[in-house]
């Protein structure tokens, strides 16, 4: 267990808020774990609708933002305890995932669609 | 949504297209276990050990010198700086090898390079020359000719659309696209691993090694040199009545 | 309260199994849509709407699965952390170690001694 602590001073109260450093960590492995499945498996399913051009970046963007929903049912309605901020949560890594959907896009468009 | 232009061989998508992606990620895989498998772990020796806890012991010192009595600090500095008998004046190191001349670094680095270069350039030759000249597929997004060279390599068609993409490319996006899978599938027994972390962080006073012994005890030498003594804890006994004074103060009011 | 945990990762497991088949199935159906469409020499416009929405339905039930399997957030607060800690753990000095101290002639099994003292 990490024992190093991150603050940062909360606007609305001004009270220090410590953060342990390790448990960031594994909720943003768990994250990164999330986004990287979810955009294989969103462009997977992109690529078996048949989506082409915009259609398909758009499917992007809407698969990101159902999976930042997902991720906030599964925190609940204390969310606070886990993230530092929900919006964060939604804009950081939102392209990390790209290249990977694009694969799975091509490759499932191709297996389904091409020929 | 139209129909594409080019009408394809199924037997291209068995026997092309997707062995070329199956080989690939497999190949990632095979690659991970042989890296773990030959990889070393590295060995800490000693003196390294013994050089770098004293440095830490030293910068502790120059940080946190203030604490102590006057006394204290220079009998500490003393140990470290004393002309005759000081460690760092007397220690002898041997100045830092040069990382080409270093033989384990070297094999290191050969390591590295046949794990991971080498699998690249055979598998991609191998690919090249199995199933070369093939249209494997077409990606669902238009795109400009200057694409054309990156994703049609191995078939020189001027009249086809950019978006189709010819073999050899195919297994290059294979190759940066399942990069963050491999993290994926193979992550779980590095990334989250409380264990290893934990070991990670008792080792890390011997892991932030000095590559140079002997500058970086001249260096420390030094700056202990120069360090000055200040008692931060001179005046707490007057700061300690003077706020008694004054909480006393307050509370006649 | 351990056998209702395992009994929800199951579920979760099972819900992400379940959601991979059916959108390997849905892909699979629409290759077939699209060979009989090509067959019949017919325009191809879009899927059949079941199709469609298999595949969105599959993708949010095998994304809920995975959400959940992956683990369990950690409290970020540092105190809370520390609340359920002993005073052994929070109080331990890693620079204060000392190793080569008296413990080690006391010790019934130290080498050293079995030379010195052994027979």
């Amino acid at each position: 267990m990490s024992g190093r602590l991150r603050t940062r001073v909360d606007k609305a109260s001004g009270d220090r808020i410590a953060y342990s450093e390790g448990a960031i960590r594994n909720n943003s492995a768990i994250i990164e774990y999330c986004r990287t499945s979810m955009a294989a498996l969103s462009g997977a399913t992109s690529g078996i609708l048949g989506l082409t051009s915009l259609h398909g970046f758009i499917f992007f963007l809407l698969a990101g933002f159902v999976l930042w929903l997902l991720l906030l049912i599964k925190a609940g309605s204390q969310w606070q305890q886990f993230f530092v901020s929900r919006k964060n949560l939604l804009t950081s890594g939102l392209t990390s995932g790209l290249f990977t959907y694009v694969l799975f896009w091509t490759f499932l468009y191709g297996m389904v669609h091409v020929y | 949504m139209s129909e594409p232009e080019l009408l394809l061989d199924s037997d291209i998508r068995l026997w092309v297209f997707f062995p070329i992606g199956l080989v690939t990620f497999f190949v990632g895989i095979v690659r991970h276990y042989l890296s773990v498998l030959i990889s070393s772990q590295k060995k800490v020796d000693l003196t390294q050990l013994q050089d770098s806890q004293v440095l830490l012991r030293s910068r502790m010192l120059r940080e946190n010198g203030k604490y102590l009595p006057k006394q204290s600090f220079y009998a500490r500095r003393d140990f470290f700086n004393n002309e005759e008998t000081g460690y760092l004046t007397t220690t002898k190191r041997p100045a830092a090898p040069q990382a080409m001349t270093d033989p384990t670094v070297m094999a290191e680095m050969l390591k590295g390079n046949v794990t991971n270069v080498l699998p690249m350039i055979a598998i991609g030759g191998w690919i090249n020359w199995t199933f070369s000249g093939f249209v494997t597929t077409k990606v669902p997004f238009p795109l400009t000719l200057r694409f054309k060279p990156m994703l049609q390599r191995g078939i020189e068609l001027y009249t086809l659309d950019a978006s189709w993409v010819s073999s050899a490319s195919w297994y290059f996006l294979n190759v940066f696209g399942l990069r963050s899978i491999y993290t994926l599938v193979l992550g779980e027994n590095n990334a989250a691993d409380q264990a290893k972390m934990m070991e990670e962080q008792m080792s890390m006073g011997a892991a932030g090694m000095p590559p140079d012994p002997k500058g970086a005890f001249k260096a420390e030498w030094e700056a202990l040199e120069i360090a000055q003594h200040q008692w931060a804890l001179q005046t707490t006994d007057a700061d300690l009545l003077r706020r008694a004074e004054t909480l006393i103060a307050a509370s006649h009011e | 309260m351990f056998l209702c945990y395992s009994m929800a990762k199951a579920v979760y497991k099972f819900l992400f199994i379940f959601g991979f088949v059916s959108l390997l199935h849905g892909g699979y159906s629409a290759a077939q849509h699209r060979r009989f469409i090509r067959i019949t020499e017919q325009e191809y416009s879009t899927l059949p709407t079941d199709v469609f929405v298999q595949c969105l339905v599959s993708l949010i039930v095998t994304m809920y699965g995975v959400v959940h399997i992956v683990g369990d957030f950690r409290e970020i607060r540092a105190n809370i952390q520390l609340e359920n800690k002993t005073w052994e753990t929070a109080g331990n000095r890693p620079s204060f170690y000392i190793f080569s101290h008296r413990g080690r002639n006391l010790s019934p099994n130290y080498s050293a001694c079995d030379g010195a003292y052994g027979n």
